[in-house]
């Protein structure tokens, strides 16, 4: 048999979508299902082998062939860039990215540059340089809703779901940026030596979204 | 203070011992058979203004350049780039040169990459140019060079090929934006479905929008051009498809078992740079390309001198980076004599030494006061002879 097709997976929510799907297409995830604390897991029937890894960690592995495809949100793309294909909307893990401010707030009054706080400044960049402002982009690490209540910044570029976060702390979505869901990506190279088993692995998968 | 006087910068390291035999064993191989070949090396300087990489076609982003300035304050980089140089060299110094010209060279490239990616800044490019000839041999003559190249490795290889002119007809009969073309460009070259069908089906329907939609996943084998015949609108688009078809064929045969051929039509990088062939060529187990070239008609002339070229770069340190992983490892080579020898007797010895290595033997004086400490040198180094030179010389074989 050949060496398993390695797929990297986006630790938690997109871990558990993934494995649901795999298993709807007949593969024993057993192994996964029930890891303990290992990362590398073997799909025995499939010959596939699941790596854990965290968002940005699925684009660098895929994008350096050590795994060969990998489930990924939109939202890290965006952000991460890179050289891979990204070559299906697994339709799962469905948000977005949205402006939000303080409810009732005017965000585009004024002459003064406006301050965005983020966890993706490559994101917040790019949306206002389209529009043509200049922002000052602050990268905040944990809970980006307490910028604009603290008063650090107008507004925050963030990723959104339900909108309850949000609203118990009076914020407000103003404008979305851009829809989210997760995506299948793979190595540029591994596609092409392994085109056969990638391309069925794909086919079984687009047949049972 | 200096915070800096132990370390490399990022992008760059040193290379010792095996990794230096790898690749210059490596290079060796390639500069031996681009010769062979007929081709003649070239060394351009590793600085060079600015200008000549500030041109229309080719782009290379200044962020990505390491720059300097001249003592007159003119604007240098670090050679991002051979090919380049190359075309400055040709439509200057080589003008009156009967083509076509075939010229190769293996130097160092520097561009900035994103930082903590393990990426190098610093790479060595092996390649060659074929300058002044359009012809399907000309390609051909490219491609089995790469073929040549890449079976050296012992490795497992794949060589693809492609054409950029199959998307710029079809891309050139929508009527948008350049900024929807770059979008649309973006979307094939990274094969991404979603959004490639999303932005085509908001310009409507017809035979041009179904056959960019197909481009990403035309990539494979010998069947791919099958289904693109079927899909491509006119009867331009279908002569550089039956050129290709041609060319894939006869590289199949000049590859023979040794590796495989495959094409993408869907490589539509650098499609300002490239005016027909794409070739990349893979390593199995390395992720990235290790060959990457194509022919480039319009590049000379942004230079004053209008003539076609086709050639391609071998990524020196992916190689070595496959071979590391995947290849055998060369062991260091071990002297095959020490020669010891005591106050006084210097000269002789090293009279000894070059007797040995007359005889094409690897050779060291040792460089130590007394025996015992040059013996257990040898010992430690594995040399084979270790030669005493004094009033009553003799030889040792050690274990």
């Amino acid at each position: 048999m050949n060496k398993p097709i390695r797929i990297a997976l986006t630790k938690g929510r997109l871990e558990k979508d993934t494995v649901g799907l795999l298993e709807k297409l007949g593969f024993d995830c057993t192994a996964v299902r029930e890891k303990g604390r290992k990362l590398i897991l073997p799909v025995p029937d499939g010959n596939l082998e699941v790596v854990l890894a965290k968002a940005n960690d699925v684009i660098t592995y895929v994008e350096h062939g050590v795994c060969d495809i990998g489930v990924v949100g939109k939202d890290t793309i965006m952000e991460m860039d890179g050289k891979f294909y990204e070559l299906v909307d697994l339709g799962f893990g469905r948000c977005k990215f949205a402006l939000a401010t303080k409810k009732d707030y005017d965000f585009y009054s004024g002459y003064g540059i406006k301050t965005i706080a983020t966890k993706y400044p490559n994101v917040s960049r790019r949306f206002f340089e389209k529009k043509g402002m200049d922002t000052e982009i602050i990268k905040i690490e944990g809970s980006v809703e307490l910028a604009p209540l603290l008063e650090l910044a107008d507004g925050i570029v963030d990723i959104v779901e339900t909108g309850t976060t949000l609203k118990e702390n009076g914020l407000e979505v103003i404008e979305d940026v851009a829809p989210i869901s997760a995506r299948l990506i793979a190595n540029t190279v591994s596609l092409k030596m392994r085109q056969a088993e990638i391309e069925n692995l794909i086919k079984l998968i687009e047949e049972n979204l | 203070m200096r915070n800096y006087d132990l370390i490399t910068p990022e992008g760059t390291k040193d290379l010792l011992f095996g990794e230096c035999i790898i690749r210059r064993n490596i290079e060796k191989t390639l500069l031996k058979i681009f010769k062979s070949r007929g081709y003649s090396e070239m060394i351009t300087p590793g600085l060079e203004f600015f200008d000549v990489f500030n041109l229309n076609s080719p782009y290379f982003p200044q962020e990505n350049l390491y720059k300097l300035t001249d003592s007159k304050g003119r604007l240098l980089v670090m050679r991002p780039d051979s090919t380049m140089p190359i075309a400055r060299v040709v439509a200057t110094r080589l003008r009156d040169t009967m083509l076509p010209l075939k010229l190769c060279y293996n130097q160092t490239v520097y561009r900035t990459e994103p930082a903590l990616k393990g990426r190098s800044d610093e790479i060595v490019q092996s390649g060659i140019e074929l300058i002044g000839s359009e012809l399907k041999i000309a390609d051909l003559e490219v491609i089995s060079t790469a073929i040549e190249a890449l079976r050296s490795f012992d490795m497992e290889f794949s060589i693809e090929i492609g054409h950029i002119g199959i998307f710029k007809e079809l891309v050139g009969k929508l009527d948008v934006s350049d900024h929807i073309k770059e979008k649309i460009r973006r979307n094939i070259e990274t094969k991404n479905f979603p959004a490639l069908n999303d932005l085509l089906d908001s310009l409507g329907n017809s035979p041009v929008i179904t056959a960019l939609k197909k481009l990403p996943a035309l990539f494979g084998g010998e069947e791919v051009f099958e289904k693109a015949e079927e899909l491509m609108p006119d009867e331009k688009i279908k002569r550089i498809l039956d050129e290709l078809r041609e060319i894939y064929r006869d590289s199949c045969e000049i590859c023979g078992n040794a590796g495989s051929i495959t094409v993408d039509l869907g490589l539509v990088n650098k499609t300002d740079y490239y005016t027909g062939l794409i070739i990349k060529g893979y390593l199995q187990g390395h992720g990235e390309e290790v060959i990457s070239g194509g022919r480039y008609d319009r590049l000379i002339s942004e230079f004053g001198y209008d003539i076609p070229a086709v050639g391609f770069a071998m990524n020196v340190n992916g190689v070595a980076k496959a071979i590391e992983k995947y290849g055998i490892l060369p062991s260091l080579p071990v002297p095959d004599v020490l020669v010891y020898a005591p106050e006084g007797c210097e000269v002789e010895a090293f009279r000894t030494a070059q007797e040995f290595r007359d005889q094409g033997m690897i050779v060291e004086n040792a460089l130590y006061e007394d025996l015992e400490s040059a013996r257990a040198y040898a010992i430690d180094k594995k040399i084979a002879k270790f030669v005493v030179v004094d009033s009553k010389s003799y030889e040792e074989e050690m274990e």
